[in-house]
């Protein structure tokens, strides 16, 4: 642990990390010290001057907490009027060239400049001269679009193109009240990444053209999720929202803070790819092609599973952990071999060396964990000779170089347990829609080894089942979560002492994989 | 008392062709080299302390005791960068040491560079300096072929490259780190402090910054001692400055006179007093950005650091400027404004949005269309602004206009009353049938 010091805050000591900046160590106290320009990812710039702070005794008495180590016995004054005034001040400043148009700004509800203005200001307006005028609606590229009036220039997006994508398309161009956020002409945002720059700017200047004018954001509810965009498994938070008469759906993904996978940042393809879940799902069992209802599709597959000799299951490396082991069971409860192979999902160099990986599944640990085998050989062999496929979510057909795996399923028999619509599963004997990431519990170990949970964030008007609960109306012996976890801590060595409801919001590293 | 300036800095001012280094070394230039590496740099930087020299660029901070801040063996090399970016309003004394006697900046710059351990540094010219840049550029070319800079000085084992860095036309680059983030090709905006840029400088490495008058002090004080320095001026503000008089007089311009000399008395016997024949307004003591004097308030101070403190002002840069009694201290406080608001490097809240607002307030009073109100919220802003910021440039524009708007408030409010006035047939003719 690192070293702690003791300093007082408005007259009360408290105990916090020595050498860390005011605004971090006060805000593991539960200290909140106001502040546009600084992030923790980003470090101090101290052009806002939000974060000004009394030092007592102090030289100079007035300093910028984001620039300021905490040091033992430092007297720290937040509440004075002094600081208050300054704080009043500041926002004034920020305000008096800001067009306030938070009516029709996407940032409103989730604002720094509107919350601080609650909170710390309150004021009427004094400015009754003419306002500065700035540039709206740029396209800055990457889907980002930029109002330079909105802008605080706190220089975040800069800092972020400069220090983490080391892109550097953002400068700050001009002086003084002219100052603006720009790229270069003709030089767009070009970094896989870009997005971020919406959500660290502190207030609407940078807007996502994917998701400006979309939904109020003080309808979202904020769901802590796993993005399954690739096997980083960033942490995120899923925004949605059932609006009345019309089915719940995801608005956008954020970026969920997790100093064990991805920091404050995720990638503009994991961004994005909430669109998959509220587009081109499969909703209607189909025996056929013939829509039928959720009963006789069961029906029919149990007939199937009766007199088949020879099941094969092909399960999803997007699967969850829990689904997975329930699979497995389910496959030793009706004789069937499992196979975990699944090609299409590594895309060989789109990987970089931050966040984005090859591999586009989210899962693929598990299934070396539960030990069920991916190879290509397994499964060519078991297709060789099954008579049955039940593809759980895998469509593993889809890559040209797996032409021969297609050709033998012909013939096959095969049911798709299927989020989404595409030829394979559309064209199965039996298609039964299951629920996807966004819309059930589980657990999924990224690339690194990281054990993550996530809880259900979307409820549809019509749920279509989950796959758990699926494969144990269809005989398999695992009830439910609580019956996966305790199966997997007896039988998968480095589950044995996971206990799933103290995995935490970061995730746990697992040892012994 | 009979005032007349005095000839330490300046003594090749008037000797013609005086820039080339032919004529300098004539003249005496680099005479103190020898006596130099005979020295110690702790022996010079001790004989620098105790001259008293303090500071040229304004704030005054004694030059020795600058140089012994830098931490010791840090394993960094340590630079020296010299500001010549003079772009205070008023101000142009270092363009008569650059012009006139460039040798005498760059001995006093191996002279600095041998004290504090350094081989590489700078100067750093503001950009429309453009022929005094040629100058400049001439002289240092002279200097490294007559071997004066290079692998060996003057035949001594030590080594100094000098470089000159323009700057593109920012006031705001002659702050010292917005001067140090502009050398390393950045945009000039200052760094918060600390760390100082004694620590943590220029490339991240301990640096010194001095004004070029600051140097060009150096050479006389190790030809003749501490103590011969200390003969001019008096006991906290030792020595001489060269004084930029410019404004309502009727001998505007350079002149070397010791520090502690009554203001007056300077503007009469030196400057030949206010021009035609008109009454004194006030003073603009140090450049633009010191707070004004009245006509009274200059009656009682003298030229030095602490009778200019006394007096709720500022020494400056040196840069005098005397208003007469026609002027518009209106009119004043704008162009102060819009100049601090235009060179405002944009990077902090209050001085980035305030300053516009500022100007845009006094321009409000100037076209009849403020309030006392108007006057008393530009008095506020002056505080909600200052020290509020990573840099002084705010307080370099509040400070002036706050000693403006409290020494001639009735101007200000002559703006209003004006206005009222003329305000008044309007509405009559509206009554009138």
């Amino acid at each position: 642990m690192s070293e702690k010091v003791t300093l007082s805050v408005n007259g009360h000591e408290v105990r916090v990390a020595a050498g860390a900046n005011l605004i971090d160590a006060l805000e593991a106290v539960g200290i909140d010290i106001p502040h546009f320009c600084y992030h923790p990812a980003l470090g101090a710039d101290g052009n806002c001057r939000m974060c000004l702070v009394e030092i007592e005794d102090g030289r100079p008495p007035i300093v910028p907490a984001c620039k300021t180590p905490a040091a033992e016995g430092m007297k720290v004054v937040l509440e004075s009027e002094k600081i208050k005034k300054i704080q009043r001040d500041i926002l004034e400043m920020e305000l008096i060239n800001h067009p306030v148009d938070c009516p029709v700004c996407d940032q409103a509800g989730e604002c720094t400049l509107q919350d601080y203005y609650m909170k710390f200001d309150l004021g009427d307006s004094r400015m009754d001269v003419a306002q500065v005028k700035k540039d709206k609606r740029l396209d800055f590229g990457g889907g980002v679009v930029h109002d330079q009036e909105r802008c605080v220039l706190c220089g975040r997006c800069v800092r972020f193109t400069r220090q983490i994508t080391k892109t550097g398309e953002l400068g700050i161009v001009n002086r003084a009240d002219q100052a603006r956020v720009a790229i270069f002409p003709g030089k767009p945002l070009n970094n896989r990444y870009a997005l971020n720059v919406v959500e660290l700017c502190p207030v609407g200047a940078m807007t996502s053209r994917d998701f400006r004018f979309k939904q109020r954001v003080w309808f979202l509810k904020k769901t802590p999720g796993v993005c399954h965009g690739c096997a980083t498994g960033c942490s995120i938070t899923i925004d949605h929202h059932r609006e009345k008469y019309k089915d719940a759906r995801i608005y956008r993904y954020r970026a969920r803070h997790n100093p064990l996978i991805n920091g404050y940042f995720i990638c503009d393809d994991g961004r994005l790819s909430y669109h998959l879940e509220n587009e081109n799902r499969l909703e209607t069992p189909l025996v056929k092609g013939v829509p039928v209802t959720p009963t006789e599709a069961l029906d029919a597959v149990r007939t199937h599973l009766g007199q088949a000799k020879y099941p094969l299951v092909v399960v999803s490396p997007d699967c969850s952990l829990e689904q997975l082991y329930a699979a497995q069971m389910f496959c030793l409860e009706h004789g069937a071999k499992v196979s975990g192979y699944s090609a299409a999902a590594i895309v060989a160099g789109d990987g970089d060396d931050y966040l984005i990986k090859d591999d586009k599944a989210a899962n693929r640990p598990s299934l070396n964990l539960l030990g069920i085998d991916t190879s290509r050989e397994y499964l060519r062999e078991a297709l060789g000779h099954a008579d049955l496929v039940i593809t759980l979510n895998n469509d593993p057909f889809t890559d040209g170089a797996d032409a021969d795996l297609s050709e033998m399923m012909k013939g096959i028999t095969t049911i798709a347990c299927a989020t989404h619509h595409c030829e394979f599963f559309d064209n199965a004997d039996i298609v039964l829609p299951i629920a996807s990431y966004s819309e059930y519990a589980g657990s999924v170990i990224n690339s690194d080894g990281v054990l993550q949970r996530f809880g259900r964030a979307v409820v549809k008007n019509r749920p279509v089942p989950e796959l758990l609960e699926l494969l144990h109306a269809l005989g398999g012996p695992v009830a439910d979560m609580g019956a996966a976890w305790a199966g997997m801590r007896t039988a998968v060595a480095p589950l044995g002492a996971v206990d799933p409801d103290k995995i935490g919001e970061h995730g746990m590293r697992l040892e012994g994989l | 008392m009979t005032i007349s300036p005095v000839s330490i800095l300046s003594a090749r001012f008037d000797v013609e062709d005086a820039h080339l280094l032919a004529v300098a070394r004539e003249q005496g230039a680099y005479a103190t080299l020898d006596t130099l590496f005979d020295m110690t740099p702790d022996d010079v930087t001790e004989e620098v302390k105790n001259s008293g020299l303090r500071g040229r660029g304004g704030a005054g901070f004694p030059a020795g005791i600058k140089w012994s801040f830098l931490p010791k063996d840090t394993g960094k090399p340590v630079y020296l960068t010299v500001n010549a970016d003079e772009s205070e309003p008023a101000t142009f004394k270092d363009r008569y040491i650059i012009v006139r006697d460039p040798h005498l900046l760059i001995e006093g710059i191996i002279i600095c560079c041998y004290a504090i351990g350094c081989h590489d540094a700078y100067i750093y010219i503001r950009g429309e300096y453009t022929s005094q840049y040629e100058i400049l550029r001439s002289a240092v070319e002279e200097a490294y072929a007559a071997g004066y800079l290079g692998e060996s000085v003057a035949g001594h084992d030590f080594s100094l490259q000098l470089t000159i860095h323009r700057g593109a036309g920012a006031y705001i680059c002659g702050e010292e780190t917005a001067l140090l983030e502009s050398i390393e090709g950045k945009k000039g905006q200052p760094r918060s402090k600390p760390p100082f840029p004694a620590v943590v400088g220029l490339y991240g490495c301990p640096t010194i910054i001095n004004n070029v008058q600051t140097i060009a002090s150096l050479p006389y004080i190790l030809a003749n001692g501490a103590a011969a320095y200390r003969a001019y001026g008096t006991e906290k503000s030792p020595g001489t400055h060269l004084f930029g008089i410019s404004g309502h007089v009727e001998r505007p311009g350079m002149y070397e006179l010791p520090l502690g000399l009554p203001l007056l008395g300077v503007i009469d016997e030196v400057a030949g007093g206010v021009w035609r024949g008109r009454g004194l307004k006030a003073v603009i003591p140090g450049g633009s950005s010191t707070p004004v004097l009245t006509a009274e308030e200059a009656a009682t101070v003298t030229l030095d650091y602490e009778s200019m403190a006394a007096h709720k002002t500022m020494f400056g840069s040196g840069g005098i400027v005397v208003l007469d009694e026609t002027v518009d201290m209106v009119r004043v406080v704008e162009n102060l404004i819009q100049f601090y608001h235009h060179e405002s490097c944009g990077q902090c809240t209050p001085c980035r949005e305030g300053l516009g607002w500022m100007e845009k307030l006094v321009r409000k009073l100037l076209a009849g269309e403020g309030s006392h109100a108007d006057i008393d919220l530009l008095l506020e802003l002056c505080d909600n602004i200052e020290m509020k910021t990573v840099c002084v440039l705010s307080a370099a524009c509040t400070m002036p206009v706050r000693s403006y708007l409290v020494k001639f408030r009735h101007e200000f409010e002559a703006c209003v009353t004006e206005h009222s006035a003329a305000a008044q047939p309007a509405q009559n003719l509206e009554a009138a049938p």
